[in-house]
């Protein structure tokens, strides 16, 4: 079975213009992204009943359609940690401050996690498989795996697979209440080397279409998708993740670049560097998470990007951590984990 | 040939019992679980509401969790029904089992969310719940409590949740990427789900009535439903009695609006089809639906459509038991998961409660009355959610 990306549609705390070679490096703590003009794609009257998320969704999904030259998809994936909080807390605001009075519906209506998926069916009047996945850190790569299931099936010959998630001031200033966010201002190109704990907040919204063929458009081809929860923190992944390269029968020193999910929490990046020491001590290792900035599905952008460098053959210079390039680039491993308890990897081949 | 997934423990706790056993009994004896809301904080007395009959420091103490530990009343629920699912199964983890936990829920840790709010916004007062929050946490929760999940999954797919974790359970086991899989759903009532049902004026201000002439919306319910899915052949290895197989399954998207149904019961019509013809059978084969049967007025039409789409004149046996349960939404397919097995296994046939009317325009009649000693082989059971997503799952007597 081969599975390929034919199409990828972002939206992202990068500027909307990618086509310099270098990107955008933060100083802050929390920023969102950098918006499309949602006119160009939705009415405006749609639009306003419409929240960010969804809008957002509705482009990024859009795009990787029209990219992947699909007009309607056999599935609709979504991986969101948060939904649509952003709904969510006007409803449960109001219901609060007027003491479960005077509520109007259109807010809880499109307050639920199943509203991004069901938004862009109904918009395509996609009566095909339909699913969300709401799985903290580990929510897009649900997502993945569950597509990619449907292809082991036959059930589907394309899958529109999504991982979208927006950090509304409140909810930044409750994760940043229980210290998910550093409280200093920090590089982001500095990241891999903090010494404190926290990440830096962002969000995004990141869509791919899925195709069994291979089309002209195609960027990778994803091999496998493998998620794993430790109920304790994980003593040592890295007996999972080699366990799963010899399922593949790969060995550590076949996978050319280990995109890892380095965040700038001193404790995560830690899992890291023990993990590249362990089992890739000679692979190049990348990162991302200083492009993207850390939210529940950040992934999602590690691989677009990795897609990218696969489509390519090159490695930008801003996404190498560690080790040099030798010109060979076949197979990539992404790795994530979200506080060392959900881990995930993705594995891509070119194609 | 791919082995056949089959179900080996049953748990459940609902407003009509926190066990199979007691679920069952109250099956039999038509007692209904809708009342007046005794547990929920919240002005809106009156309307009625299915509440699992036990308090927050009831069940930790029934669960033996300590009451400093951060606990949402979703995982509680959840714990409860995974707990009895397990030992119905017999589970062993002295074995090198690879065990996945897959949960369905919408509210997640909102009960606590919407109690403690002011105090995340403005103070550290209650600010360990505010990492029980979100979906994927509640699901955690449940897993730490029994230390034997090596993967977790959380969906959410509003009131579909539960029946899409079963398939999803299915499916790792019948690719051999999972042995045994507890696959089910939790949802606990908060203030937040019934202030958001009520401004969509869907909630009967009296005990629900699904496919009634007279039906005027939905009792809100909580609780807690989840299957032990495993293939056959890691059932034989271990000697673990079989239940039922999971015959068929389908999951389709009506892609009409967020919060009604299209009147034909496109994505209601499609997810049947699909789980009949995924399990080889003729609709007639069929001999019991457990119909979603909201009691909601578009709900009932829709779903009526479809299945006398798919059944035509052949409509066997089927009710709604949401009048005993309460809608428990995201739960609600795990729950009805269970009813409908133990419906299979006990060989009888849970009555519609409050059905009197027809509904004009399509008079299907819903099972008025238990029905005791009947031998079932295939039953059906349908969960469709807001926004479209629609599952159907067939389960069979080996």
């Amino acid at each position: 079975m081969s599975v390929y990306i034919t199409g990828i549609g972002k939206i992202s705390v990068q500027p909307l213009d990618q086509s310099g070679s270098t990107p955008q490096y933060f100083e802050t703590r929390y920023a969102r992204c950098s918006d499309p003009a949602f006119s160009d794609f939705i009415n405006p009257m749609e639009a306003r009943r419409m929240s960010t998320i969804i809008k957002r969704a509705i482009v990024s999904t859009r795009m990787a359609l029209d990219e992947a030259g699909i007009d309607m998809p056999g599935a609709v994936i979504t991986g969101t940690g948060l939904g649509c909080i952003e709904d969510t807390e006007k409803f449960l605001t109001s219901m609060i401050n007027d003491n479960e009075k005077f509520l109007k519906p259109t807010y809880f209506i499109h307050s639920t996690h199943n509203t991004i998926s069901s938004q862009v069916a109904i918009r395509l009047k996609c009566n095909g498989y339909n699913n969300t996945f709401v799985h903290r850190g580990i929510s897009f790569e649900l997502a993945l795996h569950d597509a990619m299931l449907l292809f082991m099936q036959g059930k589907v010959n394309n899958a529109l697979v999504g991982g979208h998630d927006e950090m509304t001031p409140a909810y930044f200033s409750l994760l940043d209440r229980i210290g998910y966010w550093k409280k200093e201002v920090v590089p982001s190109s500095s990241l891999h080397l903090s010494s404190t704990t926290g990440s830096v907040a962002g969000e995004g919204s990141t869509s791919f279409v899925l195709s069994s063929q291979k089309s002209a458009s195609a960027y990778a081809r994803i091999i496998d998708v493998s998620t794993f929860y430790y109920s304790d923190a994980a003593k040592d992944p890295s007996e999972h993740i080699e366990a799963f390269l010899s399922m593949h029968r790969l060995k550590p020193s076949d996978i050319d670049l280990v995109m890892t999910g380095i965040n700038g929490d001193v404790n995560d990046n830690n899992i890291y560097y023990k993990v590249l020491e362990k089992t890739f001590k000679d692979t190049m290792a990348g990162w991302y998470k200083h492009l993207s900035l850390e939210y529940f599905t950040s992934p999602a952008f590690g691989l677009q990007v990795s897609a990218q460098c696969l489509k390519s053959g090159k490695i930008p210079e801003h996404l190498r951590l560690r080790g040099s390039f030798n010109g060979k680039l076949d197979h990539i491993l992404l790795y994530n984990h979200f506080k060392n308890r959900n881990h995930s990897l993705v594995l891509l081949s070119s194609c | 040939m791919q082995e056949k997934v089959v179900v080996t423990g049953l748990g459940i706790i609902s407003a009509i019992g926190i066990s199979t056993d007691e679920t069952v009994k109250s099956l039999l004896s038509g007692v209904s679980g809708v009342g007046r809301i005794s547990h929920l904080d919240t002005i809106h007395t009156e309307i009625p509401c299915a509440e699992v009959q036990m308090s927050d420091d009831e069940l930790r103490k029934s669960l033996l969790v300590s009451d400093d530990e951060i606990i949402t009343r979703t995982s509680l629920l959840g714990i409860s029904a995974v707990k009895e699912a397990m030992r119905y199964a017999s589970l062993n983890f002295d074995r090198k089992l690879r065990i996945g936990l897959i949960s369905g829920t919408t509210v997640g840790g909102m009960e606590k969310s919407e109690a403690y709010y002011k105090d995340f916004i403005s103070n550290d007062n209650h600010k360990e719940y505010i990492d029980a929050h979100d979906c994927g946490a509640c699901t955690e929760k449940i897993a730490d409590y029994f230390k034997c999940f090596g993967y977790v999954s959380t969906i959410s797919t509003a009131c579909s949740s539960a029946a899409n974790a079963i398939i999803l359970g299915s499916e790792l086991i019948k690719n051999d990427i999972l042995d045994v899989v507890v696959a089910g759903g939790t949802e606990c009532l908060t203030k937040f789900h019934l202030n958001g049902f009520n401004t969509l004026m869907i909630l009967d201000s009296r005990p629900c009535r699904p496919f009634d002439d007279s039906r005027a919306g939905l009792n809100l319910g909580e609780g807690a439903g989840y299957l032990v899915l495993e293939s056959a052949a890691v059932a034989r290895q271990r000697n673990a009695e079989v239940i039922c197989t999971v015959s068929g399954y389908g999951n389709a998207c009506d892609a009409y609006h967020q919060t009604a149904s299209s009147p034909e019961g496109k994505g209601a019509m499609l997810a049947i089809t699909e789980a009949l013809a995924m399990a080889s059978l003729d609709p007639c084969e069929i001999d019991y639906i457990n119909a979603h049967g909201t009691g909601t007025g578009n709900n009932d039409m829709s779903e009526a459509q479809a299945l006398v789409t798919v059944f035509g004149d052949k409509l066997p046996p089927f009710s709604s038991t949401k009048p005993f349960t309460g809608h428990t939404t995201s739960a609600a397919g795990g729950i009805e998961s269970v009813i409908s097995i133990l419906a299979l296994r006990h060989g009888f046939l849970p009555h519609n409660l409050n059905f009197a009317t027809p509904m004009k325009d399509l008079p299907v009649v819903p099972l008025t009355a238990l029905k005791h000693n009947v031998s079932l082989k295939h039953v059906l059971s349908n969960s469709f959610g807001f926004g479209g997503n629609n599952s159907t799952l067939i389960f069979s007597r080996q």
